[in-house]
């Protein structure tokens, strides 16, 4: 409460003399030192702010640094049942090989580098909190100054209004007396506090020196370690292993990238997929033009086969679809109203128990249970559906089986 | 979601509840769970490597940018006196850190973004258009349990409509083509996918390793000059801790100040 008195008591003469109606007195050698030390206050603070973003950002580094050779070891295991990944990807070697060093080494720097952070954080961090603080109480210091500058302005202010008052009345001579004693109390005490500040800021300006010198020795040296260690760790484990004459990164890279991006590109779930029915619509087209000749190759077999999904999945390695292809089943599915792809030779419809048909087109066992034959074959025909886009059953050789019909001519 | 895609969320989801409550059979493809498995943990992996390459190059700028605004700050400290020891020194300090500071933002972080960064997140951009048709890969698959309920409902218990049965055969028969396309691409593709990101990363292997080593050579090399401008006990006194003694000792000298306790 004696604050709030005393500020409401200030206010009025700080208003007027900022208007200029009273005057205001100043120190010129105290304002010189007082900036020198907000310069100080000022350091202080930033230095303390910096020396904690500094530590954090070396702590970020290593940890982050650590858990990014995690996740690469992981990716250059194998994830799941994957057999042979350098056999299939040689150039991997040198990586597959060290990865796991690698890892080792992260967390190695990052253990080694923790007692360096904690020694940055007690010598540095700490001491520049501390000598904000200190700044900080000087300020108060300060501030009173300041204040006791107001009080002797003000009482030196109304003193003078007094005196140069031509008549006096007499309460004017009765305050007279008080005015010259507050003036003396104010001029007091703000000599004392502005003599104190002038004779001890040079000295603490000083001591600011003495302070920031092994400080910022110590902190060069922290600093300096602290890329030593890395510089050392990641040498040893980079001589040997690649060319360090040469500092060409992205060259580097790009000779060693390849085509794999392309590859990546090549493959239809990176994209974004088209409506189902423009699928449906590619996979139809495609089992068209794959009635060719060429038709032995299991992709061209395989488009087909999505076409009459009355054996869809045959061929694919889990087929979560039954698939034995009984008459039952394929007859069932055979009134389809999917386009069926141009035959290669329209069959001539069933029309005689006589059983045979000739193969028009070499067909390969795609799966266990199917019938290989070769163009030209006569095959015994056991079982067979109106639909030459079926599954057939028939004997070549003596051995039982199923083909495509339509790789067929009925005799 | 247009009205179309709300009618088809919303059966799908009925279809889901009858699949727990038991009354349509699911369809379990485990060959798809396995892939899928193992591009998920691709996914994890390789999300979690673009996000902490990211923190490292931050923290590398970090790095440099604070040690510039700590040089900055050394040299308020000296503002009285500009010529001691102490302020030629923190001056080499201030030129040291602004060459490393330029190494790092021109000739570290462009090569980090080509060669770590950005081919991470090439690789990640991917995972999208992935999810999206593993996404649409379920949803066919519900259609097509749903659809298959639906006809052996109508076979074992027959509709007096003798046109439900067929409609609902080629309801079946068109969901189940769709789902095994959906499902075969799949299963042939992600274990390419999966596979690929071996070559695919390798080369930013060692391209982060040279990023790192040229890091903290820079950081070795561009600091150390500055020791020649300190007095020569310096090193051993940082060694013996007396710098340390030195800073407390003098922050004990300020606070019998006067003005400190005031």
């Amino acid at each position: 409460m004696k604050g709030f008195g005393k500020a409401l008591s200030r206010t009025p003469h700080q208003l007027t003399s900022r208007m200029g109606m009273s005057k205001k007195s100043t120190d010129a050698e105290y304002n010189d030192w007082e900036r020198k030390f907000a310069a100080v206050e000022s350091a202080s603070e930033k230095m303390h702010k910096d020396s904690v973003v500094f530590r954090d950002a070396v702590t970020t580094l290593l940890t982050s640094g650590s858990s990014f050779s995690g996740s690469l070891a992981t990716l250059f295991s194998p994830i799941g049942a994957e057999y042979d990944l350098l056999a299939k990807f040689p150039q991997a070697e040198a990586t597959v090989k060290n990865i796991s060093a690698y890892q080792r080494l992260m967390e190695e720097l990052r253990d080694t580098l923790a007692p360096e952070l904690e020694l940055i954080d007690r010598q540095i961090v700490q001491p520049s909190k501390e000598l904000n603080e200190i700044c900080k109480r000087i300020r108060k210091t300060c501030t009173k100054r300041d204040h006791k500058l107001i009080d002797y302005d003000r009482h030196n202010n109304s003193l003078n209004k007094l005196r140069s008052k031509e008549k006096k009345s007499l309460s004017d001579e009765k305050n007279l007396f008080k005015v010259e004693q507050d003036f003396e109390l104010a001029s007091g005490e703000y000599e004392h506090y502005n003599n104190l500040l002038k004779t001890e800021l040079p000295t603490f300006l000083q001591m600011a020196t003495r302070f920031v010198d092994p400080l910022f020795h110590s902190f060069y040296f922290m600093q300096l370690n602290v890329y030593y260690l890395m510089q050392e760790k990641l040498q040893s484990f980079a001589d040997g292993k690649y060319d360090l004459e040469r500092r060409d990164i992205e060259n580097i890279y790009l000779e060693q990238q390849g085509d794999v991006a392309e590859q990546l590109d090549n493959l239809n779930i990176t994209h974004r997929i088209a409506s189902t029915a423009k699928l449906l619509q590619q996979s139809r087209g495609g089992a068209g033009l794959s009635a060719k000749p060429s038709i032995g190759s299991k992709a061209a077999l395989d488009r087909k086969e999505s076409v009459g999904s009355s054996y869809g999945g045959r061929t694919v390695a889990a087929p979560p679809p039954p698939y034995s292809s009984s008459a039952g089943a394929a007859s069932a599915i055979a009134g389809k109203k999917a386009p069926p792809p141009p035959p290669p030779l329209k069959p001539k419809p069933a029309v005689a128990p006589k059983l045979y048909c000739t193969a028009i087109f070499d067909y390969e066992a795609q799966a266990q249970g199917d019938l290989s034959f070769s163009a030209g074959d006569r095959i015994e025909l056991v079982e067979r559906t109106d639909s030459a886009e079926d599954w057939w059953t028939g004997k070549l050789n003596g051995v039982q089986g199923i083909f495509p019909g339509n790789y067929t001519q009925v005799d | 979601m247009s009205w179309g895609g709300f009618k088809k969320a919303a059966t799908r989801a009925g279809t889901q509840l009858m699949q727990k409550t038991g009354q349509v059979e699911r369809t379990v493809d485990h060959d798809f769970a396995e892939q899928e498995s193992k591009y998920r943990t691709m996914e994890k992996e390789s999300t979690g490597l673009q996000k902490d390459a990211k923190t490292y190059l931050d923290a590398m700028r970090t790095m440099s940018s604070s040690q510039e605004r700590i040089a900055e700050t050394i040299s308020l400290f000296y503002t009285a006196d500009k010529a001691s020891e102490g302020a030629m020194a923190g001056h080499a300090y201030k030129a040291a850190v602004d060459e490393l500071d330029n190494v790092v933002t021109r000739d570290l972080d462009g090569p980090f973004r080509a060669t770590v960064l950005e081919p991470v997140g090439r690789l990640n951009q991917y995972f999208t258009n992935v999810n999206a048709a593993i996404e649409k890969r379920n949803h066919k698959l519900i259609d097509y349990d749903a659809s298959r309920s639906k006809v052996r409902k109508l076979v074992e218990k027959p509709s007096d409509d003798t046109v439900k049965l067929p409609r609902a055969q080629a309801e079946h028969d068109e969901a189940r083509e769709i789902y095994e396309l959906l499902n075969d691409q799949l299963i042939a593709e992600l274990p390419q996918m999966v596979e690929l990101r071996v070559p695919f990363l390798d080369p930013s292997f060692e391209s982060m390793v040279r990023c790192q080593l040229r890091f903290a050579d820079e950081g070795y090399e561009k600091l150390s000059g500055v020791q020649r401008y300190f007095s020569e006990n310096i090193r051993d006194d940082y060694a013996n801790g007396q710098l340390d003694v030195q800073v407390e000792n003098v922050l004990a000298e300020m606070k019998e100040l006067a003005i400190y306790g005031v």
